[in-house]
């Protein structure tokens, strides 16, 4: 019980868990006891959720949104990983460091220019999540490449590579695994702003839309229990890239484990 | 004595002066390595560089594997060819391997590299491998094995390449006895496997670098003057030192011992 406060206290896997279900459960007769009538009880917010989920709205919402989403993850790492590899050629590191700082641009003030390049609501929605997207895969894998252990480089010049060959071995066969965690990690970023861009073209639906909706009529209940269901699929989607990774990766693996 | 002859120099520093920031690491470096010929064997070289921590070995030992380019002077190798990066084959003290790559994988690497290996590529890598009790490692990841698998995995990977000259860094730095007789033997086993193999060994360990060197160079610095130097050269062939087994027990090599303490 002690080592649970303890800086670098050691649990076992079987305490962690009732830990944590103790916490949760903790944590949801708090929120049963202070919820007032505005603020939905977990009850009311569980049996909308399982209602939203027997429901065809929210798989049809669902899918939209995953669509949307997936497509720009692959528009986003292809563009990142073609300026993070360009980056070791000086004539393109300049761009790929003024990329890392287009974090700092909102995408508000940048909709009526995305609109005016776009032919369509569903183009426009698009190029805005790419574009919020790649600054922050950028930051991300070119931290990745910086931190680089040197010897690494210098393995490859100990075999006679060239630059390019080095290129290839150590950044994109090398750093291969780190593309997925670099997903995995920012896949949140997308499903963040996946809210925001749906509400920009309504029509075609989306989780975004469908919160908006929901938050237009004040409709807390259901909101709550939308909530819920992004954040499961985020889960997902994190377990999934990460078990990816791991498959694709054997030594990624072997190095968490600590496999001898 | 045991009889032999020197022949001509397959590496020669002239000069070598490296600095950092204004400040003089190595100074004046001048030495050379000649083909050592014995009759009836295939015989190449051993040679030590031994100096205290912080000296300067490992930037030596970077300016000789061609990974770094010295202030001034030059280091040469066959042919009177300047040395670039690849010429030698470099074991790094923690004996580094891609960790995203098998052992097999890495080993492919290396003997792609090698034009004498084309085509038997596969059946080079498993001849080293059975020689170097690597063969049940091959498909394992460099993180799946123990540190002294990793040093020969790391040495069969730079013979492989095909390079007469194998640059070790700290190689007896941190062995247990029964792991450092192995590496001991197994660095003599390379040593032997070709006329015009060279094993230039940057250690600490003057015992140990002693007793499988032919030659020994000390780096250390004098009185007065900034940087670290080559302070001697010992010719352990001449002290009939070389090429012998249990020598570790012999006076002429405890006193040799004494000797390069006393000079560092």
């Amino acid at each position: 019980m002690k080592t649970i406060f303890q800086p670098f206290g050691k649990i076992s896997k079987q305490a962690f868990i009732i830990m944590i279900v103790m916490q949760v459960m903790f944590a949801l007769v708090f929120w049963h006891t202070t919820s007032n009538g505005l603020i939905p009880q977990p009850a009311k917010v569980a049996k909308a959720f399982f209602h939203l989920l027997s429901t065809r709205l929210l798989l049809d919402n669902i899918l939209v949104s995953l669509a949307l989403t997936v497509q720009a993850m692959l528009y986003s790492i292809v563009i990142t990983l073609a300026f993070a590899y360009l980056s070791v050629i000086p004539f393109f590191k300049s761009i790929a460091q003024f990329l890392v700082k287009c974090r700092y641009l909102t995408l508000t003030g940048l909709i009526f220019i995305f609109t005016l390049l776009t032919k369509d609501g569903s183009q426009l929605k698009l190029s805005l999540l790419v574009f919020g997207i790649v600054p922050f895969f950028v930051t991300s894998f070119l931290s990745v490449i910086l931190n680089i252990d040197k010897q690494e480089y210098e393995l490859c010049k100990t075999l006679g590579y060239n630059n390019w060959q080095t290129l290839y071995e150590v950044i994109i066969v090398g750093k291969a695994d780190a593309v997925f965690e670099i997903l995995r990690q920012n896949f949140a970023i997308s499903w963040l702003m996946i809210t925001l861009v749906e509400g920009l073209n309504m029509s075609e639906g989306g989780i975004g839309t469908l919160l908006i909706k929901y938050n237009k009529y004040n409709d807390l209940t259901n909101v709550l229990a939308l909530q819920l269901v992004i954040f499961l699929i985020g889960l997902l989607f994190d377990f999934l890239l990460g078990t990816t990774r791991q498959w694709l990766f054997p030594h990624t693996k072997i190095a968490i484990g600590g496999t001898k | 004595m045991t009889t032999h002859t020197k022949e001509e120099i397959i590496l020669k520093a002239e000069n070598v002066h490296l600095e950092y920031d204004n400040k003089t690491i190595l100074r004046n470096i001048n030495f050379s390595i000649k083909n050592i010929v014995r009759p009836g064997m295939e015989q190449g070289q051993v040679v030590s560089l031994i100096g205290r921590s912080g000296i300067g070995k490992t930037q030596l030992f970077k300016l000789l594997s061609g990974l770094q380019q010295p202030t001034s002077g030059h280091i040469h190798i066959q042919n009177d060819q300047p040395v670039r990066a690849g010429d030698m084959g470099v074991i790094f003290q923690n004996y580094y391997l891609f960790e995203w790559r098998t052992i097999h994988q890495s080993l492919m690497l290396a003997a792609k590299q090698n034009p004498a290996l084309k085509g038997h590529e596969t059946d080079a890598i498993k001849k080293s491998a059975a020689d170097f009790e690597l063969t049940d490692h091959l498909q394992k990841y460099p993180q799946q094995l123990s540190g002294g698998q990793r040093q020969r995995a790391s040495i069969i990977q730079q013979l492989l390449k095909g390079s007469d000259f194998l640059l070790l860094d700290e190689p007896f730095s941190g062995l247990d006895a029964c792991v450092l007789d192995k590496v001991v033997e197994l660095l003599l086993q390379v040593s032997i496997s070709d006329e015009l193999k060279t094993l230039v060994i940057v250690s600490h360990d003057i015992a140990t670098a002693i007793a499988i060197s032919d030659t020994v160079f000390i780096l250390g610095k004098e009185k007065d003057l900034p940087g670290a130097t080559i302070k001697k050269e010992i010719d352990l062939i001449a002290r009939d030192l070389a090429w012998q087994k249990n020598i570790k027990r012999e006076k002429a090599f405890l006193e040799t011992v004494e000797e390069i303490k006393n000079c560092l």
